[in-house]
């Protein structure tokens, strides 16, 4: 099992849980290295005392931040941890709230949450049954590689899972975005209704693991030939598609849902009939291979 | 008006929408530097050729793709986006969802889209639709040579797009190993468990969150700028173990919280001279 990025104690009340935070996530990219063009020699990266002219090893670097005056005040990541030790290695739980009401633009990195030995594993689990059977989720706030996170906790089977949430001076202002559309007209109830019947078309439940990454197998295609010595050229240039100037909105709509409907009633082989608004239970409960062939 | 990291088009049926994606997030870390220790001078990053040992300047290098160790295959910035394909411009809606379905794991980066040229009207159509219908439009698109599967959904009068993990991204909760319960929490546990989350029921309001850090940060930069000697921090406390039961119920009379200790670790800083104002990066 990987080394955790970081340990501490979950604290609920006064309970404290000895926890080790995993990352939820794995790096699945496509990774270049920098060479050198001329020989094709690999590029390391050296760190050099702008000072001295000289290599320093990675023991003789500290952080720095810059005073308003220009001087510099070096930091030991003890000094980071003093500022908040507490925090830095305690998740406090200070609130639990709905998901619902998080809205994702809060939300950073997730991970895992491990109790770190059998008597935490007790106090984890009973936290886990706790929230699972409110419907809630913890708030809380630690401090990881000096920065404090805001995080969300939530059970998810045994696991807890925790996000890292961004603090709300981090999250943009969407009122500049908003005034860019003061001038446009309204769309009238017809189009919107129109718009509605599509999204109530092309709705299924939300099945991640149906979207692969297409553009990652390209990519490896592409280093395939080129190792073989074929000659990787841009695709031809498509035909313009129809532009966007000056569109006849109402009818895009009428004839994408057309479209929709006619393929949706060709693969399923009975043309079932939807309405333009259906409540979120009746379309959430649909059953799954309805949805699949109303797919792609 | 903040520069758009990107132009392009959102398809939803036959309807498409020019738009501009803005980012939707800051970050508000302190700017910390590489400084050498002994004499405090910047730290610069140098690259070397291995083979020559020598410094290469930016233009000299290339990307490669490392098919066995040590060997590489060389490929330009061209060759790289021919695997952008030709719509790599366009957000193509393939489905709606329920936000409810979504994992808050899936969720990657936030962004704000804004109408690009002449796409105002579409624009508000599609913003009208979807939060009429209060659902999620799952797309694909490639930005900076990656693709990523994205939510496009209203906020109150904008479009938000999250750029969104794939689902071979996230790792299974079978790769763990988990340290089992020595035994199962008793009903008494659980429902005093239950009682305090209860007590600590809050709705989620993201200004009552400072992130008080930066300033406990910032504080001590201050004292050490005056040449303070700063505290060791006090040695991590664990529970006691076992009485699980007694510590739950000490913390519903508490009424559930620390809020003094977590007070305490984070002293709000005193106004003086030599930081005038919170230095953060990334507010371009």
């Amino acid at each position: 099992m990987a080394r955790p990025l970081w340990s501490g104690s979950l604290s609920f009340g006064l309970v404290n849980v000895p926890v080790a935070l995993y990352s939820a996530i794995r790096d699945r990219d496509v990774h270049f290295n920098q060479l050198h063009g001329p020989d094709g020699s690999p590029v390391e990266t050296r760190r050099v005392c702008a000072h001295e002219q000289r290599e320093v090893p990675w023991e003789e670097i500290a952080k720095g931040y810059e005073l308003e005056d220009g001087r510099w005040v070096l930091l030991s990541d003890g000094d980071l941890d003093s500022a908040a030790p507490r925090k830095s290695h305690t998740i406090d739980i200070e609130s639990f709230v709905e998901q619902r009401e998080i809205d994702p633009l809060y939300l950073d990195r997730p991970y895992m949450l491990v109790p770190e030995n059998e008597s935490a594993a007790r106090a984890y689990a009973l936290l886990g049954q706790a929230m699972d059977s409110s419907g809630k989720v913890a708030l809380g706030r630690f401090v990881m590689r000096a920065k404090e996170h805001l995080v969300s906790i939530r059970p998810r089977g045994d696991l807890l899972m925790l996000t890292t949430m961004r603090f709300q001076d981090e999250v943009r202002s969407s009122a500049e975005v908003a005034q860019e559309l003061s001038a446009a007209a309204a769309p009238s109830a017809e189009e919107v209704e129109n718009a509605i019947a599509i999204i109530t078309e092309l709705e299924v439940p939300f099945d991640p693991t149906s979207y692969r990454d297409e553009h990652r197998a390209h990519l490896e295609a592409i280093i395939k030939r080129k190792r073989k010595g074929q000659k990787i050229s841009a695709p031809k240039a498509q035909p313009a598609k129809p532009t966007p100037t000056a569109p006849d909105l109402m009818g895009a709509l009428q004839e994408s849902l057309a479209r929709i409907r006619g393929e949706a009633a060709g693969k399923a082989g009975t043309a079932t009939k939807k309405k333009g608004k259906k409540s979120r239970t009746s379309t959430s409960a649909k059953p799954r291979s309805d949805s699949s062939a109303s797919r792609s | 008006m903040p520069r758009s990291l990107w132009n392009g088009t959102v398809a939803f049926g036959l309807v498409r929408v020019p738009v501009k994606l803005y980012s939707a997030t800051e970050s508000k870390r302190i700017p910390l530097r590489e400084r050498h220790v002994s004499d405090g001078a910047a730290i610069e990053h140098r690259r070397l050729c291995v083979k020559e040992g020598r410094e290469v300047p930016y233009s000299e290098l290339v990307k490669g793709y490392e098919v066995s160790a040590g060997s590489y295959v060389v490929l330009t910035k061209e060759e790289i986006a021919v695997a952008d394909g030709p719509e790599a411009h366009v957000v193509e809606i393939e489905h709606f969802v329920s936000r409810e379905e979504i994992d808050p794991a899936y969720y990657e980066r936030a962004y704000y889209l804004g109408p690009g040229k002449l796409g105002e009207e579409p624009y508000r159509l599609l913003q009208a639709a979807l939060r009429r219908s209060d659902r999620v439009g799952i797309g694909r698109f490639v930005f900076h040579n990656k693709a990523h599967l994205v939510a496009v959904r209203a906020l109150e009068e904008v479009i938000a797009l999250h750029t969104m993990r794939f689902a071979d991204e996230l790792v299974a909760e079978e790769e763990l190993e988990i340290v089992k319960a020595d035994k199962k929490p008793s009903k008494l546990e659980t429902d005093t468990a239950q009682l305090l989350v209860d007590q600590l029921n809050a709705d989620f309001e993201p200004e009552s969150y400072e992130n008080s850090y930066r300033d406990a940060v910032l504080e001590m930069i201050e004292r050490k700028a005056r040449g303070e000697a700063i505290e060791a921090p006090e040695t991590r406390q664990t529970t006691p173990e076992g009485d699980l039961l007694s510590a739950l119920e000490a913390s519903l009379d508490n009424g559930g919280r620390r809020r003094s200790a977590a007070r305490r670790d984070s002293p709000r800083p005193k106004k003086s001279g030599t930081l005038k104002r919170v230095r953060t990066r990334g507010d371009d």
